[in-house]
């Protein structure tokens, strides 16, 4: 299905998926505009108002309040659940720039209450424990958008048929370690890459792709296509450094989240802008030395290869 | 010789405005070869002075205001930007967090302020319409696309948008630019809220200067870059801002 919302359509690439605007609901093209006005941009796991403000000095493109960084939740266990709204309410009273927030796999009346909040993004996030075995959150009916995690070009569609306007990967929340977060964007890579091979030999292959991968054979062509997911897509789990950053938009992604990598390391506030700083410059080694240099210590961080499979987050959500 | 148009590439947008001046330039040279074909245009990223040293016009896109500031700050950017835009009067639209940038007062600014580049003598309001759950797309009405010889009515998207609040000339403190030319209007939209029941300033113009609240950059209507680039490119333009 086309979008019906055509003449804003193409340089939004709005997925073959989205409904256009309906009953108060605002188009696709506005969920996932904003996500495209961060581009380029660190969005960082925050907890209090001043870490906000740490954060938006800066220069973060947005923050994200939540009540534990996922290294804690991590360490701490139990279940994990959305932040009390006091604390994000504090959080959007202290800063200008979006906050975002996030709510537990398939917990719709979390997003809900989220929405009521006015938060300007959120995250149906695998590092809450899930609230729902079998489904992920129906998202076009938010108003609020949606950015999701993803492992593969096939999760990542399936999130975006369900209404995300964004996506990240979800790479190894809590770690410091950026393996899975690479593994994960070359993963997507790839097969955007075996998609565009089969949209050479026609609408057969792409629909036999869809079947293997589980998604929408539409969505599927579409990103064949435009030879990129067709939405905005950062990189999230496990960046620390700011050559993590830079390492992750060279490898195709349009802006990185932050989690634990910041604040819980030496000096927060000259790391948040090295990192800052290394995503605007990626490509310019000169920039990415001399933002790396003098950091202080980054946060210890957990080899993710000595892990066993039960304590890792990214299998939680299909 | 090559005309160069760059744009902004701290952080935002920037990818959709060079799609769409790369699209908008082919039209131009389809539609009008007299002035355009023999034009050489050259659309790169910037992200240092030695890139904007090579420009003769920039768009400052839609991002984080602050985030773009900070950055400019960073890079040594920010007074060659007001250099670019105020001294040496070279054609410079800002959309959204452009707008912003580009005004010579913002309000609803971080706590302790934000650097602006200046250029256009208003006042801004950040985030006017509110939060991300408040952003719309509004049918404007844009007389001036007529000079490219289209009327109808133009997609604007406005995600946190700015609005212009007070234009400095009208009244009170007066220009803050030194410009003898006042910032004019160029379009509203029109706002009904509980609270609001106005016509908002959406786009302005003083002299080299361009600002819209909304995203060109978001949709994949060609127009406003059309108008821009003739408007920027074309001799009778920079005979008016000699």
């Amino acid at each position: 299905m086309a979008s019906s919302n055509s003449s804003t359509g193409a340089n939004l690439a709005t997925p073959a998926t989205s409904n256009g605007p309906t009953n108060g609901v605002p188009s696709f093209a506005i969920k996932a505009g904003l996500a495209q006005m961060l581009k380029g941009g660190v969005i960082m796991d925050v907890v209090n108002p001043e870490q906000a403000r740490i954060a938006e000095e800066a220069g973060a493109a947005a923050v994200m309040a939540l009540e534990r960084v996922p290294a804690d939740i991590r360490a701490q266990g139990g279940v994990a659940r959305m932040s009390d709204p006091g604390m994000i309410k504090e959080i959007q009273a202290a800063v200008t720039i979006p906050v975002m927030a996030k709510a537990r796999i398939g917990h719709f009346v979390e997003c809900q209450i989220l929405e009521e909040l006015g938060v300007d993004y959120i995250d149906e996030s695998e590092v809450l424990t899930p609230a729902d075995e079998a489904y992920h959150v129906e998202k076009h009916g938010f108003k609020a958008p949606f950015v999701c995690g993803c492992r593969n070009l096939g999760e990542a569609l399936r999130r975006i048929s369900e209404g995300a306007a964004m996506i990240r990967t979800k790479g190894e929340a809590g770690t410091g370690d950026v393996v899975e977060a690479v593994k994960h964007i070359r993963t997507v890579n790839a097969d955007i890459a075996r998609a565009q091979a089969a949209l050479k030999h026609g609408d057969g292959a792409i629909r036999a792709l869809a079947r293997e991968l589980g998604c929408d054979a539409a969505l599927l062509k579409q990103t064949a296509e435009l030879g990129r997911l067709p939405v905005v897509n950062f990189a999230a789990g496990g960046v620390a450094t700011p050559a993590d950053a830079a390492l992750m938009m060279q490898l195709g992604c349009d802006g990185v989240f932050v989690g634990s990598g910041i604040f819980k390391s030496g000096d927060a506030a000259k790391r948040a802008k090295a990192i800052v700083q290394a995503t605007t410059h990626f490509r310019d080694a000169k920039v990415l030395a001399e933002c790396s240099t003098g950091l202080g210590e980054a946060m210890v961080g957990i080899n993710v290869s000595s892990m066993p499979a039960s304590e890792k987050l990214a299998g939680r959500g299909w | 010789m090559v005309t160069t148009v760059g744009v902004l590439a701290l952080q935002g947008g920037f990818h959709e405005h060079l799609s769409l001046l790369k699209r908008a330039a082919a039209h131009l040279k389809d539609t009008r070869p007299a002035i355009w074909q023999d034009k050489e245009l050259s659309f790169i990223e910037v992200r240092n002075p030695r890139d904007l040293s090579r420009c003769d016009a920039l768009i400052i896109p839609g991002g984080e205001s602050t985030t773009i500031a900070l950055a400019a700050a960073d890079c040594g950017l920010l007074e060659p930007l007001r250099h670019f835009v105020k001294i040496d009067h070279k054609p410079t639209w800002g959309t959204c967090a452009g707008l912003v940038l580009l005004s010579e007062e913002a309000t609803a600014t971080k706590k302790g302020g934000q650097e602006l580049i200046g250029g256009l003598d208003v006042r801004v309001q950040r985030n006017h319409f509110g939060r991300q759950v408040q952003s719309f797309i509004a049918d404007l009405e844009l007389p001036f696309l007529e000079s490219i010889g289209e009327s109808k009515a133009y997609p604007g998207v406005f995600i946190r948008a700015p609005v212009v609040e007070k234009l400095l000339t009208s009244d009170g403190p007066g220009s803050k630019t030194g410009e003898t030319t006042a910032a004019e209007v160029l379009a509203v939209v029109a706002q009904k809220t509980p609270e609001e029941d106005a016509d908002q300033i959406v786009a302005v113009r003083q002299g080299n200067v361009l600002g819209t609240s909304f995203h060109p950059e978001l949709t994949d209507d060609i127009r406003m870059h059309v108008w821009w680039l003739d408007h920027a490119l074309t001799p009778s333009f920079q005979k008016e801002n000699a």
